[in-house]
């Protein structure tokens, strides 16, 4: 046994496209400690969420996973059979979705697809699993859940929805659940209530969050520690306070300057110049250079490693070297 | 309710819920607000009726043979035929075998088809590749003659073989469609988050994309079910029938010699069978719509 609950070791998952190799996750290394919750920001298309979909082994063709180890539990989760996997699934790690209004299956009511989660995990007598639905449904909120749990999802609103997603999730008491943006299709109120819930709930089941997500907002309410991708790496990893106060990957810099303030008046926002490289051919080097106010001649030249800068502070820029 | 976020509102949310019965009522009410729907289901039931109730309905046995030839008159409606047979009870019959023949036809394009379709759109890869080739040198073969080679294949002459040759050359486009359902339903969020729960392939493909394409297969088997009626007759009308089992087709092709002369031999059964496809036809289109699941609100 380990003493975190997920170890993830140079990690790859590859896209084989026709136009060629798009290595969405290079060798990334990251760990949650047990009842720990660590956020994954990174902007569209930096690989964050095929990093998740690797844990769970769901990466679809024309991806793979091509090295690397993921350890759960000190077990590596890429040497197990797809029968393993499917126990895993769901009973020890699940997962939530960006679009609550499009994962659940339409034909079928909630309840009976709660119901269907536990019978997949759990041995418990056809008359107890009612009771457990209805019991998981209240403590997400629902409102008298022995009459909404008998709707089909249509018949609930997108926070509802998200709501009854966790509620799947838990359900089953997983020791990991990776969220893949939760709440990026709700509006912010809702917004609040889902990221509300879920420390809440955090609590009450001590389970491992991992959060992926572009928002640097939600990812600061519930996460421990954060780490930053940029185009399939992470570039700085520390804790929570390391990444917002003492942020030093000039990528991350550049991240909180975009954000709009309501406190500070300006004429335009911060951008960051350029756009995301198309992993088929990234730059050489730190794949940040050419974006990268900082840029010196080395960085186009070696990859940086990461950097150890403080007891928890992780980063991968040739700055601190 | 322990739970600090749960909504109040409780009273507000006992809403009406329908059952499953009342689940089938309101598709026929949705059906309802078509009129050509209601037409068509309507024109579908009195064909069914007539196929079952036969010999209950039929005003003569179909060995009862009388003067031969005669137009048709309040003893017989639809006139009697060149052996003295009642024209009407011979239609009540044939309809029994037509539907036969369309209902088992069908039957088995739904199982091929499904079957092909699901493995293709579901497991991709080489298999898919090789049947879809297999799909498309069947679909590229013109139908008629390719039905006509089949059924002059077996030595027998019976609907069996018919409707097996028709089963097995009709499938291609049911499989097709349940393949193209499968390609985008497999990459849909719910089948994601059911894989993350741990669930099976099979789970997936029969518990969770199955029931989802359930409409599109009822109202493609719906739509075919003429088409094969009409290929049975045109089969029989050509000669390569069953002429055992009086179907509709057997009625054209006999009553085809009378064409000048005793025009209601070949007219009754060329109606039947136009409004039994027009009837499917007509119920098919409307259950499209009726059946969606996501449009009932």
């Amino acid at each position: 046994m380990s003493e975190s609950l997920l170890n993830v070791n140079d990690l790859k998952t590859y896209y084989y496209l026709a136009e060629g190799v798009v290595k969405a996750v290079d060798r990334v290394n990251l760990k949650i400690g047990y009842g720990e919750a660590l956020g994954l920001v990174g902007e569209s298309g930096c690989g964050k969420s095929t990093l998740g979909f690797s844990v769970m082994r769901l990466i679809r063709h024309p991806g793979r996973i091509v090295g690397g180890e993921v350890f759960f539990e000190g077990e590596d989760l890429l040497k197990k059979s797809e029968a393993e996997m499917r126990n895993i699934r769901g009973g020890r790690i699940a997962m939530i979705f960006q679009n609550p209004m499009s994962s659940m299956n339409p034909v079928y009511t909630v309840e009976n697809q709660i119901a269907e989660a536990i019978k997949l995990h759990q041995e418990i007598p056809k008359d107890g699993i009612k009771g457990k639905v209805v019991d998981i449904l209240d403590k997400v909120g629902i409102p008298s859940p022995e009459e909404r749990m008998k709707d089909y999802p249509h018949e609930y609103s997108g926070g509802m929805l998200q709501r009854a997603m966790i509620a799947m999730a838990l359900s089953c008491n997983p020791e990991l659940l990776i969220a893949d943006e939760p709440t990026t299709n709700l509006d912010v109120t809702i917004q609040a209530q889902i990221l509300e819930l879920m420390k809440i709930l955090r609590k009450e089941f001590g389970a491992s969050i991992l959060l992926i997500g572009h928002d640097l907002g939600v990812i600061s309410e519930l996460s421990d520690k954060v780490a930053v991708m940029y185009a399939g790496k992470v570039v700085e990893y520390s804790d929570l306070t390391g990444v917002f106060e003492k942020t030093k990957h000039p990528y991350t810099q550049a991240l909180f300057e975009s954000v709009p303030r309501l406190d500070v008046e300006t004429e335009r926002l911060h951008i960051i110049r350029g756009t995301v490289p198309r992993l088929i051919n990234p730059p050489s080097g730190c794949r940040f250079h050419p974006r990268c106010d900082h840029a010196m001649k080395i960085c186009s030249e070696q990859e940086p490693p990461l950097f150890k800068i403080g007891k928890k502070h992780e980063v991968a820029c040739f700055l601190y070297r | 309710m322990s739970n600090p976020l749960s909504a109040k509102s409780e009273d507000k949310d006992k809403i009406y819920k329908p059952s499953r019965a009342t689940r089938l009522f309101l598709v026929w009410k949705k059906l309802r607000r078509s009129t050509l729907a209601v037409a068509g289901f309507g024109i579908v039931l009195v064909v069914a009726i007539a196929a079952l109730l036969a010999p209950v309905i039929a005003p003569y046995d179909i060995d009862w043979t009388g003067s031969s030839r005669r137009p048709p008159s309040m003893e017989h409606w639809f006139g009697t035929d060149a052996r003295g047979r009642d024209m009407f009870s011979l239609i009540l019959y044939g309809a029994r075998i037509s539907l036969y023949v369309g209902i088992a036809a069908v039957s088995l394009e739904l199982v091929i088809g499904l079957a092909i379709g699901m493995i293709s759109g579901y497991f991709g890869g080489v298999v898919d590749e090789v049947l879809m080739r297999i799909t498309d040198v069947i679909l590229t073969l013109p139908e008629l003659p390719l039905l006509i080679v089949a059924v002059a294949m077996f030595a027998v002459r019976s609907i069996h073989v018919i409707i097996l040759v028709m089963g097995v050359v009709g499938w291609p486009f049911m499989a097709r469609v349940v393949r193209s359902e499968f390609l985008s339903l497999k990459e849909s969020t719910y089948v994601e988050a059911a894989k993350s729960m741990g669930a099976s392939s099979w789970r997936i493909i029969f518990r969770h994309i199955m029931p989802n394409i359930l409409s599109t297969i009822i109202v493609i088997g719906t739509m075919d079910i003429p088409w094969y009626i009409f290929y049975e007759a045109t089969l029989t009308f050509l000669g390569f029938g069953d002429p055992s089992s009086p179907s509709w087709g057997v009625l054209l092709e006999k009553g085809y010699l009378y064409l000048g002369s005793q025009w209601w031999m070949i007219t009754f059964p060329g109606l039947a069978l136009l409004f039994t496809s027009l009837g499917f036809n007509l119920f098919g289109d409307g259950l499209r719509d009726a059946l969606d699941v996501t449009m009932r609100r």
